[in-house]
């Protein structure tokens, strides 16, 4: 038997070098069946303790169907002056409806998000293409044999989701043009469930 | 467009506030949407007629400003005329008087409606882009994912070519650094050709670095190296490169015709 505090710190180890989300089923498999319990408490604490909170630069945020412990967005200026980079670009608002688009109608052709939209898509998909947040899922049979899109896992990464379901349904967007748009709410800020907003504006 | 370009008249038909929101039409479904608001109609009931010859105002404009009217503004502005013509025409009753034939506009609604939502959507989205470019992760470690996604495919190019044959030569120089005396031996590139079209034309695509990493000797891996480059060039082979950064060779459906021989020998 392992006692809590162990458990605990393998958890953060094993997290702190994983880097990809790591799906919490397998994190329980590296302990005995028999701690199963202890490890889910382990778990639950060490989630508690990289909770957003004053001194602490780093969160556990769980995307993508997985664990993984990121940076709290305050620290961005930082962490871009030290690795002198400019950290990664936003996306144009082509590419995020484009990328709306695709998450909410997926799979999905091209032809289909151009009309949609009402206007040529060809280049934006290409890019997000690149930046491997869409991916390439088959043809449909059509004349053509036009290709699908669909969002990848770094999709969801970029996005701090969970899944899929986590994305708000899109009736929900009806009939708020021009009021209050129902956010998805601030991932990384997220210890569990979708309650808190906590970040920055300046961010 | 029946307005001559420059009609004096467009100052009288274009409010000061069109002017300052030019640049924020994404497109002609956001034009119409901003149409739709500044007159304060439902999208639901939009008065097409009226809608219809705004529209036209704003290409004109476009025009007046020499900024490029894509296509499909105009492709957009054909429809609504279509459309304005079609609710000029008295549409089917049924014997009571009730108007049975489907209202002319609903595909447009559905289309304006479908377009807010996927706005709204992609606004959400943004906002949470601008929050999350300030999270950082540790850098690509990646356990060997067993249900793998499908391999994604990507675009190649030369150079990811030239540097994946660049490592395959920096290991062979760390794996052989001894200056071994080799006999002379000659890896003609046309004998790599048979030999890789072989193995393709026996079905599965391959693992290109790991057949280069297997040669018996950098003249050969070089050789076999140049083959796949003939061969893409000769298109009779896809390469691409997966997630994982393998490097995959693909027979393509073209057939090894005799001047591609010719350009060989060449």
């Amino acid at each position: 038997m392992s006692t809590t505090e162990d458990i605990e710190a393998a958890l953060e180890a094993v997290l702190f070098v994983a880097g990809e989300p790591a799906p919490q089923e397998r994190l329980l498999s590296l302990f005995e069946p028999d701690d199963r319990e202890t490890a889910l408490l382990a778990l639950a604490r060490l989630r508690e303790r990289y909770s957003p909170s004053p001194g602490g630069g780093l969160v556990i945020e769980e995307v993508a169907g997985g664990l993984r412990i990121v940076t709290v967005p305050e620290y961005h200026p930082y962490l871009k002056k030290y690795f002198e980079s400019a950290g990664g670009n936003k996306l144009s608002m082509a590419a995020i409806e484009t990328l709306a688009i695709v998450a909410y109608r997926q799979p999905v052709t091209a032809p289909e998000i151009s009309e949609l939209r009402a206007k040529q898509s060809q280049a934006v998909l290409k890019n997000l293409l690149e930046r491997r947040l869409l991916r390439i899922s088959g043809r449909r049979e059509v004349v053509g044999r036009p290709f699908l899109y669909s969002t990848t896992r770094d999709f969801l990464m970029h996005f701090g989701l969970r899944d899929l379901a986590d994305l708000p349904p899109l009736e929900e967007f009806e009939e708020t043009f021009g009021g209050e748009a129902p956010g998805i709410v601030a991932p990384a800020a997220r210890p569990g469930e979708h309650e808190s907003q906590l970040m920055p504006e300046s961010a | 467009m029946t307005a001559p370009a420059s009609t004096p008249a467009l100052p009288r038909l274009l409010p000061e506030s069109w002017r300052v929101n030019l640049p924020a039409f994404e497109g002609p479904l956001d034009l119409l949407l901003h149409l739709a608001k500044i007159n304060e109609v439902e999208i639901t009931d939009i008065p097409v007629a009226k809608i219809c010859d705004q529209f036209h105002e704003y290409l004109i404009l476009m025009e007046e400003l020499d900024l490029d009217v894509a296509g499909e503004y105009i492709y957009e502005a054909a429809l609504l005329i279509q459309l304005k013509s079609k609710m000029l025409l008295p549409r089917q009753r049924d014997a009571a008087g009730v108007v049975i034939e489907e209202d002319p506009r609903a595909e447009l609604v559905l289309r304006l409606l479908e377009y807010r939502r996927i706005k709204e959507a992609a606004q959400s989205l943004a906002e949470v882009d601008r929050l999350r470019v300030g999270v950082w992760s540790r850098g690509k470690g990646r356990w060997d994912d067993s249900e793998q996604e499908e391999r994604e495919l990507e675009e190649l190019s030369l150079f990811d070519l030239l540097s994946a044959m660049r490592g395959v030569l920096d290991r062979y120089d760390r794996e052989h650094p001894d200056p071994l005396l080799l006999p002379a031996e000659s890896f003609p590139v046309r004998g790599q050709v048979d030999r890789l079209l072989q193995v393709l034309d026996a079905g599965s695509p391959f693992d290109l670095l790991e057949d280069l990493r297997s040669r018996s000797c950098r003249a050969e891996a070089i050789s076999a190296f140049l083959a796949v480059l003939e061969l893409a060039r000769l298109r009779l082979v896809r390469i691409h490169q997966t997630s994982t950064g393998d490097i995959v060779l693909y027979r393509t459906t073209r057939d090894l015709a005799t001047e591609d021989l010719e350009s060989l020998e060449a």
